[in-house]
């Protein structure tokens, strides 16, 4: 049974820690939570659930055409609301991004209808892969090899793209940053896309192993953000090490402790590392000189 | 003269004051001549979503029946809110019916917890209160005068259900998945209650909370009790998820199910199929039944609310409501909160669209009976049973 949990932990870890990769790459560059990080996946499913039910377009397309529409939505949410508010402090912009959730959710509603349905994944979620005795179904196989593919090409574009580069020190100091000729806030507007386009793949994957309405992201996107603390909230592998470690404690702890209290193992671990490590595990702690 | 003037005119203002008294007195709360206010909450959002086409299944009827002339020449003025299943939501609308909208009735309301947050307050003020959504002892224990319950009780339901199971179907390892609130515990009640007649115990006892959305430990635990058979206790969601994620493992036990799991077609869809082979009860009539009345719904249906899918939840509202307006039928033109309550206490064995219908002096729960059903792949309804008496 342990092997079970770990492997069943890994799954929805890995969309835990897609979230919380995409609620990192926020906070590092403007130390704002964006707290409309699910719902923002979860109108990006919407979109692509009825790309691929209305207009029947080809997955891979509605895949596509989705992370576009996630981007765009990325760019709305930082010029519309976040740039243009006056003389904004951190904790203001948070509650903006409170604020355009409560508006997304709404509209979700009203657009799609509360109604629950299932997203056409083209992974079974019957069929299984059978590793020494270890039963894996296809679609929590797929879920794990997407997110750290992903997570790879994020690496990959942190690493060695230009863009990527200027994002780095944009992250690490707006100021200098700005001195050599990086637009910052174009920047930024890259940063809130790129989190956005993240936010999508974990939705959909969320939709693919659950099931598809509006509140589904409310659940994960909490967990998504503990991973973050239990990372460290400035350190991308630290968010997508706290997701997999999230996953895997939380089974665990249904399995062996208690199933009541398992939804609530993340806000302990939240509550612990805040106490002991506030940097998270992989983050280091910075402390200023004043 | 001016002394005469003055007491004349203070006698007048004394005689208006009485009879606007008397007036008032006599006016009942949400009854006028031409209307009747009725109210219902229901989860137009959030997670228990799904039901709630039962409180606008509701609204369907109080259209036909205002389109058919209303009752005693009083129309039916409807508001629907919608609670998301929130208790903190419905007390709010609770508040809103008694003092701002002042409603005659409330007629049905999903949920125990949202009902649960209401129910004194509408005791208290007398507003009757005819259906509610959920089949717990809540609603009739202890006893409500102006609350008629018409869902058959979970207990008596699962009870019976694992009565099918056992005897009919041979399980004697049952295991049960349940939501963690009073609407899932009543039915480990009834599972655990028969059961225990039978000196064995169930097999593995899973809860879920209502906001859980990975599910895959508790899949494993139940794969782990070896169980022949699990009933599930929970929301549409929740349904969905503990299926696929006992698919995923390998793990494909004979599942039964509560009568507001009932919507095959809806749950087929969401499931992505795994839902064909689920045994459950049913609380009214399948909604493609050629029973009259049902094919009058659907005709109106068809005419009123094209936009609405004709689903068990829908139906189910109506169904809910049914016994309402009999019971404002045989009130008669004299409608008040008392000549209701004796009007519904003369049901016996009154049929609609749901289960026989009997009410009394000392009798609230008015629906004993339900019927098994299995689903088929493409959603339809294998009927196993007629209906069975589940409440002695």
């Amino acid at each position: 049974m342990l092997g079970q949990l770990i492997v069943s932990g890994l799954a929805v870890g890995a969309c835990y820690s897609l979230l919380a990769l995409a609620m990192v790459i926020i906070y590092k560059t403007s130390e704002v939570l964006n707290f409309a990080q699910g719902e923002m996946a979860m109108v990006s499913t919407f979109v692509a659930f009825a790309l691929l039910e209305s207009f029947h377009i080809p997955f891979l397309w509605a895949v596509c055409l989705t992370f576009l529409f996630a981007l765009f939505l990325g760019v709305f949410v930082e010029l519309v609301f976040l740039r243009t508010a006056k003389d904004p402090t951190v904790l203001g912009l948070i509650i903006i991004t409170l604020g355009f959730e409560m508006i997304l959710m709404g509209f979700a509603g009203w657009k799609w209808g509360p109604d629950q349905r299932s997203f056409p994944f083209p992974v079974s979620n019957i069929e299984t892969y059978n590793f020494y005795g270890l039963v894996i179904s296809r679609i929590n196989f797929w879920t794990i090899i997407i997110c750290l593919i992903l997570m790879f090409i994020l690496f990959l574009f942190f690493r060695y793209t230009k863009l990527g580069t200027a994002m780095r020190a944009t992250q690490q100091n707006p100021l200098i940053a700005r001195v050599m000729g990086i637009r910052t806030k174009r920047i930024l507007s890259f940063t809130w896309a790129i989190s956005s386009m993240i936010g999508a793949a974990a939705g959909m994957l969320v939709a693919s192993l659950g099931v598809l309405d509006p509140n589904m992201m409310m659940d994960p996107l909490l967990k998504g953000f503990a991973s973050a603390v239990l990372g460290g909230m400035t350190s991308l592998p630290g968010a997508a090490v706290g997701g997999a470690i999230l996953g895997i404690i939380e089974n665990i702890f249904g399995g062996y402790v208690s199933l009541a209290f398992k939804g609530v193992v993340a806000f302990a671990i939240i509550v612990v590392m805040l106490c002991i490590k506030p940097s998270g595990l992989l983050a280091r702690h910075y402390v200023k000189k004043v | 003269m001016l002394n005469r003037a003055l007491v004349f005119s203070g006698l007048l203002m004394l005689a208006i004051l009485l009879v606007a008294n008397v007036a008032s007195a006599q006016q009942v709360r949400g009854v006028t001549d031409t209307e009747i206010l009725v109210g219902q909450w229901g989860p137009q959002t959030g997670p228990a979503a799904a039901w709630g086409s039962v409180a606008r299944g509701s609204g369907l009827l109080f259209k036909i029946i205002n389109e058919e002339g209303g009752i005693h020449g009083r129309k039916i003025k409807y508001f629907l809110r919608d609670d998301a299943y929130q208790p903190a939501k419905t007390k709010a609308i609770g508040k809103e019916f008694i003092e701002q909208i002042g409603v005659f009735a409330v007629v049905s309301g999903v949920g125990v917890g949202p009902g649960m947050a209401v129910r004194d307050e509408l005791m208290e003020n007398k507003v009757i209160w005819v259906g509610p959504a959920t089949g717990v002892y809540n609603w009739i224990q202890p006893f409500q005068k102006y609350l008629f319950a018409i869902f058959p009780l979970y207990d008596d339901e699962a009870y019976n259900l694992t009565g099918h199971l056992y005897e009919k179907l041979g399980f004697k390892k049952v295991a049960m998945f349940y939501q963690n609130d009073d609407y899932g515990k009543q039915g480990l009640m009834g599972v655990e209650r028969y059961l225990k007649e039978k000196k064995i115990d169930v097999v593995a006892k899973v809860s879920a909370e209502v906001t859980d959305r990975d599910l895959s430990t508790h899949a494993l635990k139940l794969k782990d009790s070896g169980a022949e058979a699990v009933v599930m206790w929970c929301m549409p969601t929740h349904a969905a998820l503990i299926l696929g994620e006992t698919a995923k493992i390998g793990f494909k036990p004979q599942w039964a199910t509560s009568c507001t799991l009932s919507d095959a077609p809806f749950m087929l869809q969401i499931t992505k199929g795994l839902w064909a082979g689920m045994i459950h009860s049913n609380f009214t009539e399948l909604p493609d039944s050629n029973l009259p009345l049902m094919v009058k719904y659907r005709e109106w249906h068809k005419k009123l609310e094209p936009g609405e899918r004709w689903g068990v939840f829908y139906h189910a509202g109506m169904m809910f409501a049914e016994p309402f307006v009999e019971g404002l039928r045989r009130a008669g033109k004299n409608l008040t909160t008392e000549t209701f309550v004796t009007a519904m206490e003369t049901l016996k064995d009154w049929k609609g669209t749901g289960p026989p219908v009997t009410f009394g002096p000392n009798e609230r729960q008015g629906g004993k009976h339900l019927f098994y059903g299995k689903v088929r792949p493409d959603g339809s309804i294998e009927r196993l049973t007629d209906w069975v008496r589940i409440t002695k």
